[in-house]
């Protein structure tokens, strides 16, 4: 490790010549992920290698891992029904979750974005669900809300619809932690503010002396260089609903219930290192979402071209 | 507040007819209830008794007491005076390390031509994909072998390392959006990379800054995770810690009210934060405005 | 590179705790006393009483000094086996029955038979509960109170009712009965007789240890097949069926915490838990609640409840003060004024002095918590065999495949036939 912190590049000086071309052409910009790097090399890439090397293990915590090469990725494909249920339900969540939250965050954005009496409140409230995000008030409320005497059902039967219980019926629980989600969109709501607020104002400017229309300007401007926080926000909304635990943590005590329905894949490797003592098996689980997410990721980096406007 | 400021950038619908502003505000009122629901279901059940807490759906308590306020400040051996300064100074630091530490990171992947950067860029962007569960134990290690187990090092020193990989990859992104001309034109002008980063990406990048001011605070404001496995002794216990401390849901008696008054609490100092810091996410256009 | 130290540290295990120790050593040394680190899980009277009595330790044995830590019981286990992977385990740990085993059986806890002669004084308590506390021969953990599996009842239901409260004689056909009664009548909305027990693992071990049977077998085998299983499944179908239960999607809102049972959403008028969670259930709940033992599956046949150890103080074997973490729980379960602050709230006191010097100023849930242990009589049996490793996962699975028959998805038998499969490939693999 310390060569290579030494010399970030990785590329070992011989003579003079290079390392004075290496710091001309590359010097700048080591320099400036110098601290980035510490904390990579220092910090995160190992116990990130020493999980990849315990995936190959078995390791019940408390006593020494195991070698026992592929078996747990074997397993994982072969014999574990609660790896394709936890799948169902993590790919059913990216796909509901990220749409609707991303659009109803830039909505509200572009709602809160005049200049308006109180808009900070606005803003402040708006952001609210998502303070409360972790709280165990949430697991309760959500009950109250979502049961089947709950708020929402007797909203309903004003209409005369008799609703079921919604969070412990296992065909509507999931999608009771999606509208959860969506409820709590006011983190890419607060990026998209920041995206609008960093359009520089004289290209407005320019464009109404050119006579353009403000629903012209909306399109012409405003998205456009709006796209580079659009696909931010996509990218990382997608890996953080990859990774979802909280919330099905909190709703369902842990468990995933009823019958799996909202055992969502973190929350599996959850229960597989610690409940059942099988850190081994979950971080094999771990790398093989790392894959997945990575395969999304780059196929987002890959359309990105033909849409994302960056200014440079 | 700032509607007299008039600089705005055009939204959705830009019209200033006075009803589409009413149907405007009340939309937003009436989506602020929803909003607000859960934080008044919280005010009411921390005046509550906690018979009633579990058992009913309406927000008007049948009796009003705020017993549950000093009983659940004290309700701990150490006060929740001392774990509201612990979470302060955890989030404050914090605030420091990620502002810092990303913004140097993402200049260089937004500014700077090195080799080697599209493969770095993608290692820090895979830092975000493996879940913390599995690499906690041998971090854990690592940090005891530090001998920064039950200090607030393992938590803070991170983020002056530029360990967040989420703030990095945002600031990438809003510097993109930054019009090149302006720093060349400085490159022009002799001017060194660390100028241009601290003369011209940082001011002109306020709600960028701002916004992941915000984030960073109130994020390590509601983290428990860390906290629980690196912070032993009560006396460093964070406001999360010691909400989670609080009730016991297989045993015995649990404050559920006192709970409730701590989790009102503990919201306060991240609201006032939020509300100080947004206010740069507006001034950022104009410092935008004046030095174009 | 930092990695592989870790790493091996970690295989190797000894290496990191010895450095650490040696340097605790040293600064132990310059201070002249002994710290012990104590954690357990809890909800914040717990934590007052715990840190009361660790000081009256204190000032009883200058030298020693206790740093405990508390958190709640989901956060409990990461961040102990977190600590206990890292070898930083405190030295002591409240332990659960469940866990008792898993982490006995792994080498993470130390035997306390050697202290039994002097520091650790356990004379007091009688042989089944020292047994409950030992795995595989050894002591590892010191019951900290007893308990044992209950139904709670909501009183005010069966006297508007005019329905007399079960007592020890009821059998499964008359809570049915009573279940049936109770959902017809009761007059509020959505309320039923019972809660649905079909995934509780208690009641399913009460009702196999009547039929002579029980979960697993001294040698960690399952101690019974699919015909019972698929007699438990049909039993809850028919009470599901007549309405006696609640239907699936309302038990699914059970998570067998204290404030998600059917009691407390005040959903049914009985539902399962243990007996000292009694205080937590009435905390909660405006109606009077009192619990009641769990049903015979027919007229005098008995022996399903066991005095269960509610929790353990264990020892950490990574402890480097043994000795005083074992003269600590020694006076935590048998001083008297340390039993005074701790009343019943970690469960009936097991040393019969304590129990005796406690019962005269016990309060009314605290009496009601010791008098069901005292009089379950012919209902109770002697304590299983430990539960094997995997029995945790078992147990998720029976909530889950419960579920599964509840909703339909399997019959009766095709659950019985499903969860025993399952059952057997857990215990294969772990």
């Amino acid at each position: 490790m310390s060569t290579i912190a030494s010399s970030p590049s990785g590329v070992r000086p011989r003579k003079q010549g290079p390392l004075v071309r290496f710091l001309r052409r590359d010097g700048a910009g080591y320099m400036f992920l110098l601290p980035w790097f510490i904390g990579f090399f220092g910090l995160t890439a190992g116990p990130a290698l020493a999980s990849l090397y315990l995936s190959f293990t078995s390791f019940d915590l408390l006593t020494d891992p195991r070698w026992v090469g592929a078996a747990n990725y074997v397993r994982i494909a072969t014999a574990d029904p609660k790896f394709a249920a936890s799948m169902r339900v993590t790919f059913f969540f990216v796909l509901f979750s990220v749409p609707l939250k991303l659009a109803f965050a830039l909505l509200v954005a572009l709602a809160l974005n005049r200049g308006m009496r109180g808009l900070p409140w606005y803003r402040a409230i708006f952001y609210l669900p998502s303070l409360l995000g972790t709280s165990v008030a949430i697991a309760v409320l959500w009950r109250q809300l979502f049961a089947g005497n709950g708020l929402v059902n007797t909203f309903l039967a004003n209409f005369g619809i008799e609703g079921p219980s919604w969070i412990s019926n296992p065909n509507y629980s999931l999608s009771t932690l999606v509208i959860l989600s969506v409820w709590q969109f006011g983190s890419p709501m607060i990026i998209f503010l920041a995206g609008l607020r960093q359009i520089p104002q004289d290209m407005y400017e320019a464009a109404s002396l050119d006579g353009a229309s403000k629903s012209r300007q909306f399109w012409k401007i405003t998205l456009p260089l709006l796209t580079p926080v659009v696909f931010f926000n996509v990218v990382v909304q997608t890996i953080e609903a990859f990774k979802a635990f909280t919330p099905a943590f909190i709703i369902s005590g842990g468990t995933g219930g009823p019958i799996n329905s909202t055992l969502f894949y973190t929350l599996y490797l959850y229960q597989e290192a610690f409940g059942f003592f099988r850190m081994g098996y979950a971080s094999a689980l771990a790398w093989i979402l790392l894959v997945i997410i990575a395969l999304f990721t780059a196929f987002s980096f890959l359309t990105a071209r033909y849409w994302v406007h960056y200014d440079d | 507040m700032d509607g007299n400021r008039g600089t705005e950038v055009v939204g959705l619908d830009d019209k200033r007819k006075p009803w589409v502003s009413l149907l405007l505000h009340a939309l937003l009122i009436g989506a602020s209830i929803l909003m607000l629901y859960p934080l008044l279901w919280m005010l009411s059940a921390s005046f509550r008794p906690s018979q009633e807490i579990f058992n009913t759906t309406t927000l008007i308590p049948s009796t009003v007491s705020l017993e549950a306020y000093p009983r659940g400040w004290f309700g701990l051996r150490v006060d929740f005076g001392t774990f509201f300064w612990n979470s302060l100074v955890i989030s404050v630091l914090s605030v420091a390390g990620n502002v810092m530490a990303c913004s140097l990171a993402a200049f260089a992947f937004a500014r700077l031509q090195f080799r080697g950067r599209n493969f770095w860029f993608a290692i820090m962007l895979g830092t975000l994909m493996l879940p913390y569960h599995v690499t906690l134990i041998p971090q854990y290690v690592l940090f005891l072998n530090l001998g920064w187990v039950n200090s607030i090092l393992p938590l803070v020193v991170p983020k002056f390392l530029a360990a967040d990989a989420f703030f990095i990859f945002l600031m990438v992104q809003f510097f993109r959006g930054i019009p090149k001309e302006l720093d060349e034109a400085a490159m022009m002008d002799g001017c060194s990379p660390w100028r241009i980063y601290w003369r011209i990406m940082l001011p002109l990048s306020m709600p960028v800054l701002a916004t992941a001011a915000i984030f960073t605070f109130l994020w390590t404001w509601d983290d428990f995770f860390g906290p629980l496995i690196y912070l032993n002794d009560m006396r460093t216990y964070t406001v999360q810690l010691g909400l989670r401390s609080f009730v016991d849901s297989q045993g015995g008696q649990s404050d559920w009210a006192g709970l409730f008054a701590m989790s009102i609490l503990s919201l306060v100092p991240v609201f006032f934060f939020f509300l100080f810091f947004q206010r740069l996410l507006i001034e950022g256009i104009a410092t935008t405005g004046m030095k174009r | 590179m930092s990695l592989v130290i870790d790493r091996r540290r970690m295989l190797l295990g000894s290496a990191a705790a010895l450095s650490a120790a040696s340097l605790a050593g040293v600064s132990r040394a310059i201070a002249q006393e002994t710290r012990l680190r104590l954690m357990w899980w809890g909800s914040a009277p717990r934590a007052d009483r715990t840190f009361a009595v660790s000081e009256l330790f204190m000032a009883a044995n200058e030298s020693v000094v206790i740093d405990g830590e508390t958190v709640g019981w989901d956060d409990y286990w990461p961040r102990l086996a977190t600590q206990v992977a890292g070898r930083n385990a405190p030295d002591v740990i409240q332990m659960d029955y469940r866990y008792i085993f898993e982490y006995a059986r792994r080498g993470s806890l130390a035997p306390l038979d050697e202290f039994l002669d002097g520091t650790l004084d356990l004379s007091g308590f009688d042989q089944a509960t020292i047994d409950g506390g030992s795995v595989d021969g050894s002591l590892y953990g010191v019951s900290l109170g007893a308990n044992s599996a209950a139904m709670m009842v909501n009183a005010a239901v069966f006297e508007e009712l005019g329905i007399p409260l079960p007592d020890n004689s009821l059998t499964l056909a008359r809570l049915k009965e009573i279940g049936d009664e109770i959902t017809a009548n009761s007059g509020r909305q959505g309320f039923y007789g019972i809660a649905d027990g079909s995934g509780g693992e208690p009641f399913l071990e009460n009702f196999l240890r009547q039929k002579g049977k029980a979960l697993y077998t001294a040698d960690g085998e399952l101690a019974f097949d699919v015909d019972d299983i698929h007699e438990w499944f049909e039993l809850w179908a028919e009470m599901r069926a007549s309405g006696a239960c609640v239907p699936p999607d309302v038990q699914a809102l059970d998570q067998r915490q204290i404030e998600t049972g059917m009691v407390s959403l005040r959903r049914a008028a009985i539902s399962y838990a243990h007996s000292n969670q009694l205080v937590g259930y009435q905390a909660i709940n405006e109606e009077p609640i009192v619990m009641r033992a769990y049903p015979r599956i027919a007229d005098g046949v008995g022996g399903g409840h066991y005095r269960k150890p509610s929790m353990f103080f264990s020892v950490s074997a990574q402890s480097e003060q043994k000795e005083a973490a074992a003269a600590f729980i020694s006076f935590f379960v048998n001083d008297q004024e340390a039993a005074a602050i701790l009343d019943v709230e970690r469960g009936v006191p097991e040393s019969a002095a304590v129990r005796d010097f406690l019962a005269p100023q016990l309060n009314e849930a605290g009496r009601a918590g010791v008098e069901y242990i005292g009089q379950l009589g012919d209902l109770a049996g002697p304590l299983p065999p430990p539960p094997p490793l995997g029995a945790g996962e078992i147990d998720r699975t029976l909530v889950r495949v419960s579920e599964e028959v509840a909703f339909d998805q399997h019959s009766p038998r095709a659950g019985a036939e499903a969860f025993v499969a399952e059952a057997q490939s857990i215990l294969e693999r772990a």
